[in-house]
């Protein structure tokens, strides 16, 4: 169980803050709604730990998280674009995920391999992002949230400006993930995604 | 890569700590051109080891002035037991260190253009400042100071500055010792022929002179001995001045704190002898302080031989010095 | 979990802060020591000498004027130069030109003033040549002419090639809208390269203005007598032949507080370089130019290259005939070989020693917060440029007094100081292209525990291979060619490179020290093209290896 208890943030400079307040059970999806600028991302970004909230507490199974760096919580996340650093290859990039120095058994080097078939990108260990399309990247990014094994996945418009084929394969990704028990917390204005991926929805 | 290379560096150390004998080293501070390979150095290393059953360790310090220097700031504690190549301009300077010592040798076999009698320093060679000219570009050098003063603007001369360099200050010198209290007047008449005042010597003889910016540079008298005997041409003389030329004389001393008193005093004899002193005229171009008889290099017998020796007691330089300079930069400055 | 980031080694915050701060603390000590102990064999100081006398008044008026004229002109080259090679990638012989520009900075005076001579002198090619046309042309070399020229060859090649890095590293979306709006002319250069430049701008100019400020030896010997006289000059004759420590000590004070204060208004007027994001796209970006800016572009560049490349002929022709094999080996070379490898020996450790002082510096940099403590790093990574080598060491020399010992302690010293003066040069070149990463990259490297050698290790090194390289090859060569430090602690009776030359200047062997100073310019040329080259990206052949992509920047 993710919660969010009574976590409160201001910007510096911002006269009324936002406070959240919502659980999330493991399994399960809830979506963040809100037009653009009212803080979808903020919440995300509380999460994982880029942003310092003024007060609340953030509890993962009973424990919580909000003093730790963002090292050290149990997220993954993908964001809308640049997910990947640009100057390592496909294999590089999601190595990181795994192993933060690149020490990676061949057990490793292995899954990912395999998981690049799976998702349909066999073969693209080596090559480099700026060659791949919007779809491409993301569901790399993804695969590497994926393989991170991490309870949580934080979902900043992940989809969004994908054409539908890109749409539904990472929506399937997804979904198994969601099966698997990964608490999923997704920010995005698209309607079909919250309709597909969300069992509740925390307005702002 | 780096740790390679550092192990390699210091490595490459150990033979130099290790080579520590037990034999006496004795240490003399020195100039660049007389430890090079190709100066006397060397063969005098050969020649006193043979003798003294010792080791004699040359450091080379970049100029005369950096010897006294390096002196002075080592003080008490220095690891040096002579020092050779500070000149009579800089000799009174040293002395008042009060840092070395009394040679107690008789010194009757010198062959100076002058008296020697001084307690603390052992000359080793000498010559005279000079303009040495280029015959291709100037066939008629001036017969004087005062024709080189008096003479065309587009004769352009290059000459060293007395404040970091031992012939621009024996120039200033040479000035001082020829017109007295108008040598400031004559530095402003000499002022349009002079094309560049360089940092040093070399700096002037590399950069300009051999690249033919102008045709005379201030220089040794003994300088056309080296063209003559090593490169092999007549091409670059020095002119002969009927004022007469300035003399310079270069100096050794022993360190009074030194550990090896009579090692060093047995190299200051050693000094003067033909062992020594005849790598002198062609490794260091310059006057052997003994006689050397058939031993000289028959070149020097075509070298200028001024009609007058000008030179100021060392006691007079120290003391003059700053203001010469003072006045000399005021000159110019103007 | 599988993984457990926090383990990535030096992943505290400390190490990237304090090795920086304590290394800044440690030199600033050392200045100040090597400075006091000046000031304190000195005594006491009076500055209304200065002021009452009309030579050291004339001195600080003329070093002043001189440099701040250096700078203008270096710039005005430098800009249009950098902005041209910007452009203009197919330009042929673009490579050529980047290493001629990077070794003109590392050439010793002497060498380098000899092949200005050979050029602009009044038997120089170019004047004899122009005088057959125009008999009454008037150029004269010695006097003002000649220390601009010669500040402009030494130091627009320098400011070009870190313009060049900046205007690089223009984030390629802003360079995409001038490229869609076809923005030209004012409008481009409004948009796109003025604020590039403009960040790094004052410290550069500071950086030329130092290195005039203090210029010496080409001072002396293209000014043409005493009128063109620098504080360095002053402080060396105070030391070296007054041993009028006082003097030196005051006249040292006085170049510290003037370089100084203008390193402290250049920083101020510091434009943040986090701002920079460090992605870029793979297709190069191009922008649209008129085909007289092409052909202006190329003359100018033409002409660029010829005035770098005349006075290297020079040195070339004179130096060629005791390096050429004609009967036999040279003797020559029997000098040269050892020589080289302990010139070698001091200056690698110095090259390396420099680029990681850079590095540790600038990351303290960026993690110092608070006036004070920002303030370490940015003045030691300085404070060599302002503080006169002579009395650096004149100091330190006090300092270490009774502790010198061997040979091989003096080497490491010389090697030491080599490396001290080189960190502001190679601080220039690593400081653009080590900007902090962008947010985006930030983050994700955060949560992926991509933290301390893991993170300079796969987002850093990739992108800081290039110029690392460039660093060490400035470093190692400044070093290599270095007259100044070796001579001040005296060398034993075998000869570096450099003080080889000197023992043949002196000993009139000038067809040898002409031999040496080919030499030398060869093996400083080699320096720059052998660490281009082995930076070079790698071609991918191993799976999950760091490749930098394709996009890294041509030129460094």
């Amino acid at each position: 169980m993710l919660e969010l208890d009574q976590l409160s943030f201001r910007y510096p400079g911002q006269t009324t803050g936002w406070q959240f307040g919502f659980s999330v059970a493991p399994g399960h999806c809830v979506a963040v709604h809100g037009a653009s600028g009212t803080g979808k991302s903020t919440v995300l970004n509380l999460i994982a730990g880029f942003l310092e909230p003024d007060s609340g507490a953030i509890r993962l199974a009973g424990q919580a998280i909000q003093n730790l760096s963002p090292w050290e919580r149990p997220v993954s996340s993908v964001f809308q674009e640049h997910n990947l650093f640009e100057h390592l290859d496909v294999a590089t990039n999601i190595g990181l995920g795994l192993h933060s120095g690149l020490k990676l058994t061949s057990d490793q080097r292995q899954m990912i391999a395999q998981s690049l078939d799976r998702a349909g990108l066999a073969g693209f260990g080596y090559r480099m992002p700026a060659e791949l399309s919007g779809g491409q990247r993301q569901r790399i990014a993804l695969l590497r949230a994926i393989l991170r094994r991490k309870p949580v996945l934080l979902l900043d418009e992940p989809m969004t400006g994908l054409d539908p084929d890109a749409k539904h394969n990472l929506r399937t990704m997804l979904l198994e993930e969601k099966a698997r028990g990964a608490i999923l917390v997704l920010a995005s204005h698209d309607e079909e995604d919250r309709k597909v991926l969300a069992d509740q929805v925390w307005n702002l | 890569m780096l740790f390679r290379y550092l192990c390699l560096w210091l490595l490459s150390a150990v033979p130099l700590v290790a080579a520590a004998e037990q034999q006496p080293t004795l240490n003399v501070y020195t100039h660049p051109s007389f430890a090079a390979e190709w100066g006397p150095g060397p063969a005098i290393k050969v020649a006193f080891e043979l003798e003294c059953g010792c080791t004699l360790n040359f450091t080379v310090m970049e100029s005369a002035g950096d010897i006294l220097q390096r002196l002075r700031l080592e003080g008490q504690s220095t690891r040096a037991d002579v020092v050779l190549g500070l000149d009579t301009a800089t000799m009174e300077t040293a002395r008042q260190t009060g840092l070395l010592g009394k040679h107690l040798r008789r010194l009757d076999n010198l062959a100076l253009p002058i008296n020697w009698d001084d307690e603390h320093f052992v000359p080793f060679d000498w010559g005279y400042f000079a303009f040495v000219y280029d015959t291709e570009q100037l066939a008629e050098p001036p017969a004087s100071l005062d024709a080189l003063i008096n003479a065309p603007d587009d004769l352009k001369i290059i000459i060293q500055d007395p404040r970091t360099s031992t012939p621009g200050l024996g120039l200033l010198l040479w000035m001082h010792s020829v017109y007295g209290d108008e040598a400031s007047v004559k530095w402003q008449q000499l002022k349009g022929k002079i094309l560049a005042t360089t940092q040093s010597w070399s700096d002037g003889y590399f950069s300009l002179f051999m690249n033919g910016e102008a045709p005379m540079i201030l220089s040794y008298s003994t300088s056309p001995a080296y063209h003559m005997a090593i490169d092999n041409t007549d091409r670059y003389q020095a002119a002969e001045f009927a004022e007469g030329h300035y003399l310079q004389v270069e100096v050794a001393a022993l360190v009074a704190s030194s550990q090896q008193q009579a090692l060093a005093r047995e190299f200051l004899d050693f000094m003067l002898t033909p062992n020594f002193q005849r790598h002198i005229p062609l490794k260091n171009v310059m006057y052997p302080a003994i006689d050397l008889g058939d031993e000289l290099p028959d070149i020097f017998e075509r070298l200028i031989k001024p009609s007058q020796t000008l030179f100021m007691a060392p006691v007079d330089v120290a003391r003059d010095r700053r203001q010469l300079v003072n006045d000399w930069l005021d000159a110019m400055i103007r | 979990m599988i993984n457990r980031p926090s383990n990535a080694p030096l992943s505290h915050p400390y190490w990237q802060l304090v090795p920086g701060i304590v290394l800044g603390t440690g030199l600033i000590g050392l200045v100040l020591l090597g400075l006091g102990s000046l000031l304190v064999t000195a005594g006491h100081l009076d500055f209304s000498v200065v002021w009452s006398s009309r030579y050291l008044r004339g001195v600080v008026t003329f070093t002043l004027w001189q440099a701040v004229l250096s700078v203008l002109l270096s710039l005005l080259v430098a800009v249009p130069v950098a902005l041209a090679l910007a452009r203009f990638h197919d330009f042929t012989g673009r490579a050529l030109l980047l290493r001629l520009m990077e070794l003109s900075l590392v050439l010793p005076t002497i060498v380098a003033v000899s092949g200005i001579i050979g050029v602009y002198g009044r038997q120089g090619w170019l004047t004899t040549m122009v005088s057959e046309w125009f008999p009454h042309h008037g150029w004269n070399l010695y006097g003002v002419n000649g220390i601009l020229l010669a500040h402009v060859f030494f130091n627009a090649p320098l400011a070009a090639r870190i313009l060049l890095q900046t205007l690089e590293a223009v984030p390629a979306p802003r360079l995409r809208i001038a490229s869609q709006l076809g923005l030209r002319g004012w409008w481009l250069w409004r948009t796109v390269h003025w604020p590039a430049m403009r960040p790094i701008l004052p410290g550069l100019a500071a950086l030329v203005f130092t290195l005039c400020f203090t210029s010496f030896a080409i001072i002396m010997t293209l000014g043409g007598g005493p009128a063109t006289t620098t504080l360095e000059v002053a402080i060396y004759q105070a030391l070296r032949f007054e041993f009028d420590f006082a003097q030196a000590a005051l006249l040292a004070v006085i170049q510290l507080v003037i370089c100084g204060s203008l390193w402290w208004l250049a920083f101020q007027k510091q434009m943040p370089t986090s701002l920079m994001p460090g992605r870029r796209f793979s297709n190069p970006i191009t922008l649209r130019y008129s085909v007289s800016q092409r052909c202006l572009g190329a003359v100018l560049l033409w002409v660029f290259f010829v005035f770098l490349t005349l006075p290297l002929f020079a040195i070339i022709l004179r130096g060629a005939p005791a390096l050429v094999p004609l009967n036999g080996i040279p003797a020559l070379y029997f000098q040269l070989l050892p020589a080289t490898g302990r010139s070698l020996l001091i200056a690698i450790p110095a090259g390396l020693g420099a680029v990681l002082g850079a590095l540790l510096t600038l990351a303290a940099t960026h993690k110092s917060s608070g006036k004070m403590l920002s303030a370490i790093p940015v003045t030691a990574g300085y404070l060599p440029l302002v503080v006169p080598p002579l009395v650096l060491g004149t100091g330190l020399f006090l300092l270490l007094r009774p502790g010198l010992g061997n040979t091989a302690q003096g080497w490491a010293l010389v090697s030491f100081i080599n490396g001290l003066m080189a960190l502001p040069f190679v601080i220039q070149v690593l400081r653009g292209p080590l900007a902090e990463l962008d947010d985006n990259s930030r983050r994700l490297a955060d949560q992926l525990g991509v933290l301390g050698w893991y993170r300079w290790r796969w987002l850093y090194w990739p992108r800081m291979r290039r110029p690392i390289a460039l660093g060490l090859a400035y470093g190692t060569a400044l070093s290599m060619g270095d007259f100044g430090v070796i001579a001040l602690f005296g060398s034993p009776g075998q000869p570096t490179l450099p003080v080889l030359m000197y023992q043949q200047l002196s000993s009139y062997r000038v067809a040898d020290a002409a031999g040496t100073g080919l030499w030398l310019l060869g093996l400083l040329m080699l320096i720059f093209v052998v660490l281009s080259a082995i930076s070079r990206p790698a071609i991918r052949t191993q799976r999950v290896t760091a490749s930098p992509s394709v996009v890294e920047p041509e030129h460094a």
